[in-house]
């Protein structure tokens, strides 16, 4: 659904669209998402991008001007590129937030340096093609976060002091934003050239488990990372995602969780070795939170005239749904999903997600022998494999019936062990009814990158919400 | 039989013959092609046409063998001397005892045929006196060939039940074409296997046995069928999830069987042979089966689960309770972590050349 922008590489880039734009078009086209309002050249076409770098022309206001001409020493370009190759993995920003040489930019920027050093080099690159090692320092993977330091910035040996850089400062946590309020964003979208782009605070992203700031504005590829000032010129975001299926629907990591991470790791050493095993205990972190949050939330009421079926409330998750009446005169089913916006990227995949499905089936019009078979096929046609070998294991599964005050259930329960990620797994739950021999319902429900314990907790949290709605 | 007639020798008795004796060329198949009456010895065999008995075979010698019965004296039995003359290939006796050329042999009459191979031919001395063996039945192949009530009854079985898993398997509003469908192409899909065992047969036994060919299939077909429907009955009715995750063995086993059968109609002289071919294909089948499971799924079934539900009134297992299906859950992490371990050490290197997504 969102495009992570920091990709230069047009052909991989219009790949994820068209694969993206594919799987929005099966939902509901009535997506009662804001839309920012267009405005006229709010992203420059490429060749005027390109001068702005040097000076910013027309289309731009006055103001941009003027943020632009205070941000430009802060901002830099931060690449990855291949060790001993010199070629380029991947480009995000970044911008200076200390005078010591402290920069934030997103974890997913520097994701392939930090999680595997050995193949990777991280260096920045300023305006004025200044360019520079770098340091990882800390990571926030949960926001998407990475805390960097300049490599230039260690104290030489001969004076004891090191280079000052321009700082960017936050802005102060008692000023709040108003809704329709000015944002700039600033970043170098596909290694064009730096850029500064205006747009819209809207608030906070409705049902994210992490707030997120709603930006309508646009960005690109490439700006990641970088960062998002108000008129004053103070940070209030870092630029991280987009949606492709919209225009200007933007996201920006607030910056509190930004100053929160500077806080923390400004004094930390660098980073050695692979960042996995800081990504795993964050992640635990997360699992916990989201796990406890998800069962503390209960379940919505009134899901089916004749069981309870599990559906979660609007609070982090998004439930669609659709109905289907068979052309002949076979198989009727209303289905329901249920997913998260927030996934948790980890370098090469995304994890930390729940998503919750089921089918709902009146095959009154076929019989019981019938009913049976096409119940079977739909219970039969469920995957049980998400990542490659390299990242998981194949998947394991436990089945039983089961007695839900009265209400027989089969179960099965799949999971899989994250091979990088010790103590995390990926848990599926698969539940047909089996009352009822011409009508039935199955649920699915999944949760990844879980411990062991909140695996079996969702599950039987899952299992005890089925049963009838009236005693039978 | 192509020029089978039978070429007497007739012998001007110069030398008392124990008694007249038969040798008989035979084919692969056990069948005689030619045979000889002998009422005088030594009988020369060979390439030239001055031979007793002469086999224009390019791999028999000028004069290839000689011989002789010794007729046995008071207690001692009869002797077959049989001498091979200049000859690069010399003369087998029985499976493997080889004449070489210019040496003989002197061969005790035990009452069993003698065997002989010259050439390329396959002889067979028969002396007076050898018991006969018993009259042998027809074989099951030759004795079913014509009885086509049963097999007419097992073809009406199998299209009755393919035509119930038709029905089944399709909506209402498309049933009578997929039945139309279903029934053609079963008919048409078992004439072409049947046929081509037929060709087979043909081949090799110059007699097509049609007829046993369709009664294997049908059969075969029958137990194909069952074991569809019987083994996911049985794992849905009991919540035994092996049932179907191993029927393929059942499903091997019985394809094999129907290959012997068809290949009893083919080969018909070499059972153990054939039985041997089923067998292997068994056993390498089962094993590839479970090999492949394992690569691709880490177990040995074919199911991840037990996919196959039924009408909820042919369920007998009881359920089980929420907790107690959950607390079965445990021993999974043990399994998964060690998974996560073994391969994550072996692959960690194979994953270097794929960085990008």
């Amino acid at each position: 659904m969102r495009l992570r922008i920091r990709r230069w590489e047009a052909l991989a880039a219009l790949a994820l669209v068209v694969s993206s734009t594919a799987l929005a078009q099966s939902r509901p086209p009535a997506a009662p998402r804001p839309v920012a309002e267009p405005r006229p050249a709010a992203a420059p076409p490429p060749e005027i991008a390109a001068s702005a770098a040097a000076a910013p022309t027309a289309p731009v206001s006055l103001s941009a001007r003027k943020i632009y001409e205070q941000a430009r020493s802060q901002l830099v370009q931060i690449r990855t590129v291949l060790k001993g190759r010199a070629s380029q993995t991947s480009v995000g920003s970044g911008f200076f937030v200390t005078p010591q040489g402290h920069i934030l930019t997103n974890f997913h920027v520097v994701s392939e340096a930090a999680l595997k050093p050995e193949q990777h080099d991280l260096v920045y690159v300023t305006a004025d093609g200044r360019e520079a090692p770098l340091a990882i320092l800390q990571l926030d993977v949960l926001h998407d976060l990475a805390l960097l330091r300049a490599g230039d910035a260690a104290p030489s040996a001969a004076s004891g002091a090191g280079r000052r850089f321009d700082a960017l400062a936050f802005r102060p946590a008692n000023e709040p934003f108003a809704q329709g309020e000015r944002i700039y964003s600033l970043g170098n979208p596909l290694d064009v050239g730096f850029a500064v782009t205006q747009g819209t605070y809207n608030g906070l992203v409705k049902r994210s488990f992490y707030p997120q700031i709603f930006f309508g504005g646009a960005l690109s590829a490439g700006m990641s990372g970088g960062p998002a000032l108000d008129e004053e010129g103070h940070v209030v975001g870092v630029n991280v995602a987009r949606r492709i299926d919209g225009e200007q629907v933007s996201f920006l990591v607030p910056g509190e969780f930004a100053s929160a991470l500077l806080a923390r790791g400004k004094d930390a050493a660098p980073i050695v070795g692979s960042a996995y095993p800081i990504v795993d205990e964050q992640l635990l972190k997360h699992q916990a939170a989201l796990t406890d949050r998800f069962i503390e939330q209960g379940w919505k009421d009134a899901t089916h005239p004749r069981y309870h079926v599990p559906v979660p409330p609007d609070v982090f998750m998004r439930c669609w749904g659709t109905s289907t009446v068979s052309q002949t005169g076979g198989l009727d089913f209303e289905r329901s999903d249920c997913v998260m916006d927030t996934r948790i990227f980890v370098g090469e995949f995304t994890t930390g997600t729940i998503s919750l499905r089921h089918e709902s089936y009146d095959g009154t019009k076929l019989g019981a022998l019938r009913f049976a078979s096409r119940y079977a096929a739909s219970f039969r046609n469920e995957s049980f494999v998400r990542l490659s070998s390299q990242h998981q294991t194949k998947p394991r599964c436990e089945e039983d019936y089961i007695d839900r005050d009265g209400l027989p259930l089969r179960a099965v329960v799949c999971m899989r062990a994250y091979k990088k990620l010790p103590q995390l797994y990926d848990v599926a739950v698969l539940v047909a009814t089996l009352d009822q021999s011409e009508t039935g319902v199955q649920g699915r429900f999944d949760a990844q990158g879980v411990s062991f314990a909140n695996a079996q907790r969702l599950a039987q949290h899952y299992l005890d919400a089925y049963r009838w709605v009236a005693p039978h | 039989m192509g020029g089978a007639a039978l070429a007497h020798m007739e012998a001007n008795a110069a030398t008392a013959s124990p008694a007249p004796a038969l040798l008989e060329v035979v084919d692969r198949d056990g069948l005689v092609r030619q045979s000889w009456r002998i009422e005088r010895w030594p009988v020369s065999i060979g390439r030239a046409l001055d031979n007793t008995i002469v086999l224009s075979d390019p791999h028999v010698a000028a004069h290839h063998a000689t011989i002789d019965v010794v007729a046995g004296v008071d207690a001692t039995p009869a002797k077959v001397v049989v001498a091979a003359g200049e000859t690069k290939n010399g003369v087998v006796v029985g499976r493997r005892d080889r004449i070489a050329g210019g040496t003989e042999r002197e061969i005790a009459d035990d009452g069993r045929d003698v065997e002989l191979q010259i050439g390329r031919a396959q002889l067979r001395l028969r002396l007076a006196g050898h018991a006969l063996a018993a009259e042998q039945p027809m074989s099951a192949v030759a004795d079913t060939e014509h009885r086509w009530p049963p097999t007419l009854g097992f073809a009406v079985a199998v299209l009755a039940v393919v035509l119930a898993t038709a029905w089944v398997e399709t909506d209402p509003e498309a049933v009578v074409r997929s039945a139309g469908m279903v029934v053609l192409s079963t008919i048409a899909g078992g004439a072409i296997w049947c046929g081509l065992w037929a060709l087979l047969s043909k081949t090799f036994t110059r007699q097509s046995h049609f007829g046993w060919h369709v009664r294997v299939f049908v059969v075969a077909s029958l137990v194909l069928l069952a074991l569809s429907i019987v083994p996911p009955l049985f794992a849905f009715a009991f919540s035994w999830p092996w049932a179907t995750d191993f029927s393929f063995v059942a499903v091997y086993a019985t394809a094999a069987a129907a290959i012997y059968f068809h290949l009893l109609a083919v080969e018909p002289s070499r059972r153990k042979l054939m039985r041997g071919v089923a067998a292997t294909g068994f056993v390498v089948g089962v094993a590839l089966s479970l090999w492949f499971n394992v690569q691709r799924t880490g177990r040995p079934g074919e199911e991840l689960y037990m996919n196959h539900l039924f009408p909820p009134q042919l369920r007998i297992a009881r359920p089980t309770s929420v907790d107690r299906f959950i607390g079965g859950l445990a021993p999974m992490q043990a399994i998964l972590d060690k998974q996560a371990k073994e391969r994550g050490s072996s692959e960690g290197d194979d994953g270097r050349g794929d960085d990008e997504e």
